[in-house]
């Protein structure tokens, strides 16, 4: 880019840049989760009624909030425990709540015995203590203080962390109540008292699907997390409006659809990046250095893999349907995409390839087309179905698999495991609400908005993700390598890697004797981990009995993702159930042994925190951007009916997504990306590391340099 | 206050004694003619010889070489099939009568109990449940220690009475000659070194709760019952009487008198009190009302005092407390009649009267 089209590309940037304000509106009700968000037919503000109904739910958990300060401070808890002898005791077994077997138990968990007193309701603690590896726990109590007239009731309170907070740079653990186990106080009559096996479903792992997801149940009252409040108001206040617009499309579309046209719903929601960028510099952004630029430092941030023989030629692949379900409504082939790129320069296309239907007529899976500069109009379309395939790729590849779900599955490990480890306090507040989301997406994403708007069916998209999710390891994982000079996203990758590896170095060393001593919980996380983790990818397959043409294909497939994903197979030592998994152990000792593992533990912390942070920022915040104008780029194109099917203009509209898919598209975009809470330098929860957020602002303007505005990267994953 | 709360303990104690045994005496006893659990038992006469050489302090009632006549009865707690599993017991009177004597004492199979004061003893009963010979569910599920007491103590596959070792568990007073204040455990064992029948070995928590008689079981109802009978018959049944004896101290420790800790024996071991031998076997009625009480004890030998019915003194307490019951059974027997013997039929797994 010369030197006036990077002015006018900041300046762009600058107009359409996503501010995250917390300021409160009049109106605004409050959500009770973002989870039961509907495509299509939102039960947010869409009748009177409903406004209603949230107002008074709003009053009601004003009221509950005012209430709880209430009971807090007529009825506080008090930590001294009222023993003389501590004659008797009450114990038990806490264990996970597996749906086929009850055999993992849940260590370190604190437990304690209150008691409530009969006419002031004051609450004395009776005893507490912690749960050992096997899950057993004995609390030691007085028996005449729990058998002592003025005493109403008896419970036994497990508690589980769930969030951390620091008071300048002393990090402490917040705990709260998971279950409440009522004692009968005649039963306690002396001696041990047992409440036998309590099993909770306690950060349980999903059955019913191939993947380390969470499984949330039904009955809230054991759900594994909720989202804090202020992640619920910012998502509201700055959902309401596209909300509002995206229910107008549909009543329009529902009423009468001919009165609404795409120009109508992109003109409706705010202007992004391309469209800016369009007023000042028409058809620049359809031109092939903006095409390189975008596929370099854009939402996609492709992989450019080096070609064999040619020096200075580069290749982005995306890899299509192939063999997962899908429809026949979307193109989706397979697109290797050449770039040349010169020292110092944009990368610029020279030649599209396309393996796969292009058309509805040809179904041929393994037909090729490649196009060049010299192809004219086609040369746009083919860089236009090129930008689309980046696109999906970029969300389910990139963002859902390589963020989302990678995420989650340190978050369940996470919280599974640790509770008194010190690395709680650098874990949880990175890896809080990832599964929450994820659970969302589920209904609304991957199982709502994806399969009507792209190739992929749900079960496709499933099945994709845990492929894919079998080349992510932490184990030798490195961020991107730096082409040149104008490769900006992999210079700030690099920057926050390392800046993050700093903080690693100075926590592991200041707390290193309490994460040794509590050992323990990071051989059951790295149990979990392992145990848990997919298949190695494309290990189940039996390429030998393929044809030629798709064992070429996996080939080529296998060589690129573990090149895109910086993964080693030969790291992935474990095997379980008969099966290699991508996951590499940290340890295999419960008690500290080798100083490996004490590295390893770093490394896995350090990688999830970066698949958390920077890694999902990046593409979430650059949706708006690269999709947030139909025509330019969408979630899939429709083959139409014509022969040349998506190498068609953009004034095509039988090929461009339907008006739903568009408002669909252009509300979810909006909705990702700016939607946003929890940043790290923002510290909104007070749970980063002062330390680690000393080091991000003190290499602020390095990163402002490479077009990262720090204050804008997320804790955590939680849109 | 301290004065009070100690006599509000004491006030609790006494209304939980007093209305248990009213309890049993109005809804068992008196209606079914029944004891509280051991009614499927075997009554035995005999004589019994103070040991000639005592290691123990010196006792007015236990003076050396001194012979008093016995009355025994053995028991199988609660079933009324003796193929069940059971805990046995012996009980023993320094008397050939049904109920006057100078010193009694009930001793169950086990070294510890399923039971430990007079707070658990009520949620013991209150928590039976029982159902064709599967009991104490709930109890077993909630109170390891007794669940470890019950697994000690049930003699399922017992081949006598006799070759069992019986413990009276919770401490008595021991106040000697000496007049230094002591506490007693006693027991009873076969005066022959023979292996001890019936014992158990990892039974499952979840088998703890069933009683009842094991699938193709040979065994008759009464088997135990004629074995003695027999034995009794040929040559008779000789047993040792011991006691364990411990000295009081100001600051003891509440868990020496905890029925479910055993005193160390290396410390506390095992003395001999006396022999005895039963040469004689009662028939179903004179067992049946032959009344056994812990009332029936020197001054200087009997049940310790206890505080509150945490206390684990609470249980001979209760024990002690027990009389009603006891004469509003033999009250019943008069007017009633007697209750029939235990028939030699297949209705097994059984505890209640009449089937």
């Amino acid at each position: 880019m010369d030197e006036k089209t990077t002015e006018i590309y900041k300046a762009c940037l600058k107009e359409t840049e996503i501010k995250y304000g917390y300021g409160d509106g009049f109106f605004k009700p409050r959500l009770a989760g973002i989870n039961h968000l509907e495509v299509g037919h939102s039960k947010i503000i869409s009748n009177p009624v409903t406004i209603l109904l949230e107002a008074i739910f709003s009053f009601y958990k004003n009221l509950r909030r005012r209430v709880q300060k209430l009971n807090a401070l007529l009825f506080p808890r008090r930590h001294h425990i009222y023993a003389k002898v501590k004659d008797s005791y009450v114990t038990g077994r806490l264990m996970h709540l597996d749906r086929a077997e009850m055999n993992v138990p849940i260590h370190n968990a604190e437990v304690e015995l209150w008691a409530r007193t009969k006419f002031t309701f004051q609450w004395k603690k009776l005893g507490v203590t912690v749960s050992d590896n096997e899950g057993n726990f004995e609390i030691r109590y007085t028996l005449r203080e729990a058998r002592n007239f003025f005493i109403r009731s008896i419970q036994l309170e497990i508690y589980q962390p769930t969030d951390v907070k620091y008071n300048g740079d002393r990090p402490s653990t917040t705990y709260r109540v998971y279950h409440c186990e009522k004692i009968n106080k005649s039963d306690l009559i002396g001696l041990g008292y047992s409440v036998n096996t309590i099993a909770l479903p306690l950060w349980e792992y999903r059955t019913d699907i191939d993947l380390p997801r969470a499984y949330f149940p039904e009955n809230l009252r054991f759900t594994p997390e909720v989202y804090v409040q202020g992640r619920e108001d910012a998502l509201i206040q700055q959902l309401i409006p596209i909300e509002l617009t995206k229910q107008k499309h549909l009543f329009q579309i529902k009423k009468e659809p001919g009165m609404l046209t795409l120009e109508d719903i992109q003109k409706d929601y705010p202007e992004n990046l391309t469209l800016a960028m369009e007023k000042k510099l028409p058809g620049y952004t359809r031109g092939d250095e903006w095409f390189g630029f975008r596929m370099m430092n854009g939402m996609n941030k492709a992989s450019f893999m080096p070609d064999k023989d040619k020096k200075g030629i580069y290749h982005v692949k995306f890899f299509g349907a192939g063999d997962y379900e899908h429809n026949n409504e979307y193109a989706f082939p397979d697109t290797d995409i050449e770039f040349e790129i010169h020292k110092d320069k944009t990368p610029l296309p020279v030649a599209i390839t396309f393996t796969g239907p292009l058309n509805a007529l040809n179904k041929d899976p393994f037909q090729t087309r490649t196009f060049t500069r010299n192809d004219g109009e086609d040369w746009l379309a083919a860089k236009r179905l090129a930008r689309v395939c980046g696109a999906v790729c970029a969300e389910v590849d990139e963002h859902y698999t390589g963020t989302h779900v990678n995420t989650e599955q340190f978050a369940i490990a996470a919280f599974r495991n640790f509770r008194k480890n010190p690395v709680t306090w650098i874990l949880f507040p990175h890896l809080k609400e990832v599964s929450l989301i994820n659970a969302g997406a589920d209904k609304t994403i991957i199982g709502g908005y994806l399969p009507t708007a792209t190739a992929l069916t749900t079960k496709g998209l499933v099945n994709r993700c845990r492929d894919i999710l079998g080349v992510h390891n932490w184990k030798g994982w490195q961020p991107m390598e730096v082409i040149n000079e104008t490769h900006t996203y992999a210079k700030a990758e690099n920057l926050f890697w390392n800046l993050l590896g700093d903080f690693m170095d100075f926590f592991f060393e200041k707390y290193e004797k309490d994460i040794k001593t509590f050992w323990n919980e990071v051989y059951f996380f790295s149990e979990d981990l392992v145990n848990h983790s997919v298949p190695v990818f494309l290990s189940e397959l039996h390429v030998e009995k393929m044809n030629a043409s798709k064992k070429e294909r996996y080939e080529r497939l296998k060589e690129y993702t573990h090149f895109q994903f910086g993964y080693h197979p030969e790291h992935s030592a474990e095997i379980v159930h008969g099966k290699s998994v991508a996951m590499s152990s940290i340890t295999k000792s419960k008690t500290f042994t080798r100083d490996e593992d004490f590295n390893n533990l770093k490394d896995a912390c350090r990688y999830a925190i970066m698949m958390a942070t920077f890694s999902h920022t990046w593409i979430n915040e650059h949706q708006y951007d690269d999709l947030g104008e139909i025509l330019y780029s969408c979630g899939g194109l429709r083959f139409g009916e014509k022969e040349s099917g998506v190498i068609g203009p953009e004034s095509d509209p039988h090929i461009a997504p339907d008006l739903t898919r568009s408002t669909q598209m252009l509300w979810f975009t909006n909705f990702l990306s700016r939607t946003e809470y929890g940043f790290i330098t923002r510290n909104e929860e007070n749970d980063i590391h002062p330390y680690f957020i000393e080091l991000l602002l003190k290499h602020k303007d390095e990163f402002m340099e490479l077009g990262v505005d720090i204050e804008s990267i997320e804790s955590r994953t939680n849109i | 206050m301290l004065w009070f709360g100690a006599v509000i303990d004491k006030l609790v104690l006494w209304w939980y004694a007093r209305l248990f045994s009213f309890l049993i005496a109005v809804f068992l006893s008196f209606p079914k003619r029944q004891r509280m659990s051991h009614n499927n038992g075997i009554g035995g006469e005999g004589w019994l010889k103070i040991t000639e050489e005592p290691e123990f302090p010196e006792h007015d009632f236990f003076e050396k070489g001194a012979v008093f006549p016995v009355r025994i009865r053995h028991a199988s707690a609660t079933f009324l099939d003796d193929a069940m599993n059971c805990i046995r017991s012996i009980s023993i009177k320094f008397a050939h009568n049904r109920y006057k004597s100078p010193f009694d004492l009930e001793m169950n199979t086990g070294e510890t109990s399923l039971f430990w004061s007079a707070a658990s003893f009520m949620q013991f009963a209150k928590k039976r449940n029982e159902k064709w010979g599967v009991e104490y569910v709930e109890y077993n599920r909630h109170y390891p220690e007794g669940l470890e007491g019950a697994k000690k103590a049930v003699r399922r596959h017992a081949t006598s009475f006799y070759n069992l070792h019986y413990y009276a568990k919770t401490p008595f007073l021991f106040m000697g000659k000496d007049k230094i204040k002591r506490y007693a455990k006693y027991r009873i064992i076969p005066l022959e070194d023979v292996k001890e029948s019936g014992l158990e070995y990892n039974i499952s928590d979840w088998d703890m709760s069933n009683q009842r008689v094991l699938p193709h079981e040979k065994r008759g109802r009464n088997f135990l019952k004629y074995e003695y009978e027999d034995r009794i018959k040929r040559h008779g049944a000789s047993y040792r009487l011991q006691i364990q004896v411990r000295t009081a101290s100001d600051d003891e420790d509440p868990e020496i008198f905890n029925n479910m800790v055993p005193w160390n024996e290396q410390i506390y071991p095992w003395m001999e009190l006396a022999t005895f031998h039963i040469d004689k076997v009662l028939d179903w009625k004179e067992s049946t009302l032959s009344v056994f009480s812990l009332n029936n004890m020197p001054k200087s030998l009997g049940v310790l005092p206890a505080k509150s019915i945490f206390d684990y003194n609470s249980l001979n307490y209760m024990r002690k407390h027990s009389e009603l019951a006891r004469k509003a059974r033999i009250l019943s027997l008069k007017i009633f009649g007697m209750v029939p013997p235990i028939p030699d039929n297949d209705n097994r797994n059984y505890s209640e009267w009449g089937a």
